[in-house]
């Protein structure tokens, strides 16, 4: 069966380019796998999980936001920030969520800086459920 | 001519001088491998968000209701961006930038050109030369991260949205190799369709682009996608610079070394010479000495 390459890459670093089967990626509108063979497609990513498969083998990256360009034989995830899931560091995300919210209540609720903070927080929650899979 | 003395002392400091060199260039060529390896990096994201981009905005007519980003007005008032590096001793690194900065600015002789620098050496060139800096950005190697370059893009999106600027250009070097470091004016704001990673139109494939379906949409994608073509732009002229500057100091480096082996040779040169006169004389002194006591 053909496959699919795919890189996964962020302004920082390249994570992965690999060959796979399957790729599974948080669209806009919720999780949506790619195939060889896809449809020319761009979509934006939320903070969530991109899985890879080859096989039997799975690759878990927690991507925060970005977005996602597939083709017939090419899947690119263009994140803001990637991670593989084994080295999400739990304590440290708990601890900017920690902080945020602190900072949260010296700004009033309609204040920009509020929804900024609260999409931090949702973002490392996020980033929270990818590390420890229910 | 100078006395032995004189030499041993010149030769024992250009030796010292040849050892600080040469530790120099190592510590640059160890940094460079890091550096290259991140512009890489980021290179390859700049390039697939470019092409993004231009298949995002394919058939989108830009003439009627422009992107805030897109804005095409007479560049009547320029911001410029000068990158350069903190330290000096890179060879011309700096002041390619700095010169071109000055080539930009007599090329647009109507325009208010304001300068934002990187680094510290470009304020320091373009100061000395009775130039205004309108912002620096002190410490951002120290912190250099993606996110540092978003600040510098925020800041200057800012300006363009509120019309204090009708555009803004990115002085920098593009990395090619530790020999070749190419001064670059990447153009930045505004955007233009068809703008490739480097500034200029390119001829890339689009992917069978006209067919791409688009999640949420297209607008929305746009959106999304024009802010962080400008924060990648400054981000990626920042690592290629870094990348440059070390490559730039390891040639300086090595050509200083070299010199330095070179002066050390001809100095010893120089020294036995005299060294040799000195016990020949010596040795006149001596038989002429016999030669009168005998007679």
């Amino acid at each position: 069966m053909a496959k699919l390459r795919v890189e996964i890459v962020t302004p920082e670093k390249r994570l992965l380019k690999a060959e796979a089967d399957e790729v599974i990626a948080p669209g806009a509108t919720g999780l949506f796998g790619v195939r060889p063979g896809h449809a020319p497609f761009l979509s934006k990513m939320s903070a969530g999980p991109v899985t890879v498969s080859a096989g039997a083998q799975k690759n878990v990256f927690f991507v925060a936001g970005g977005f996602v360009e597939a083709t017939a034989t090419l899947v690119r995830v263009l994140a803001d920030q990637a991670e593989p899931q084994a080295s999400i560091d739990v304590a440290a995300a708990q601890k900017r969520i920690a902080e945020a919210e602190a900072k949260m209540k010296d700004y009033e609720l309609t204040d920009a800086r509020t929804l900024a903070l609260r999409e931090a927080i949702r973002v490392e929650q996020k980033r929270l459920e990818v590390a420890r899979p229910k | 001519m100078s006395s032995l003395r004189d030499i041993r002392k010149r030769i024992k400091s250009v030796k010292s001088t040849r050892q600080i060199t040469k530790a120099m260039k190592m510590v640059a060529a160890a940094k460079l491998r890091r550096a290259q390896e991140n512009a890489t990096n980021t290179r390859a994201y700049a390039q697939t968000l470019w092409k993004l981009v231009n298949a995002a905005l394919l058939g989108v007519d830009a003439a009627d209701a422009p992107h805030p980003l897109m804005v095409d007005r007479p560049a009547k008032r320029i911001d410029v961006i000068v990158v350069t590096s903190d330290r000096g001793l890179a060879a011309a690194y700096n002041v390619n930038v700095g010169r071109q900065v000055l080539k930009f600015i007599r090329a647009n002789p109507d325009a208010k050109v304001e300068i934002v620098t990187i680094g510290k050496k470009g304020g320091e060139f373009l100061r000395a030369r009775g130039f205004k800096v309108r912002k620096d950005w002190p410490g951002l190697y120290s912190r250099l991260s993606y996110a540092a370059a978003q600040e510098v893009a925020a800041e200057v999106t800012e300006r363009f949205v509120n019309g204090e600027t009708d555009a803004v250009y990115v002085a920098g070097t593009y990395f090619r190799s530790a020999l070749v470091q190419e001064p670059a004016m990447l153009p930045l704001l505004p955007l233009k369709s068809g703008m490739g990673y480097r500034g200029d139109v390119e001829e890339e494939e689009t992917t069978a682009a006209a067919s791409m379906l688009f999640e949420p949409d297209r607008q929305a994608l746009i959106e999304e996608l024009l802010p962080r073509s400008v924060s990648v732009g400054i981000f990626r002229l920042l690592l290629e610079g870094i990348a440059s500057e070390h490559g730039a100091r390891m040639t300086a480096m090595e050509n200083a070394t070299k010199a330095a082996g070179d002066m050390i040779g001809t100095l010893t040169l120089a020294y036995n010479r005299g060294r040799q006169a000195a016990i020949t004389k010596e040795l006149m002194e001596i038989v002429s000495g016999a030669e009168a006591l005998k007679g």
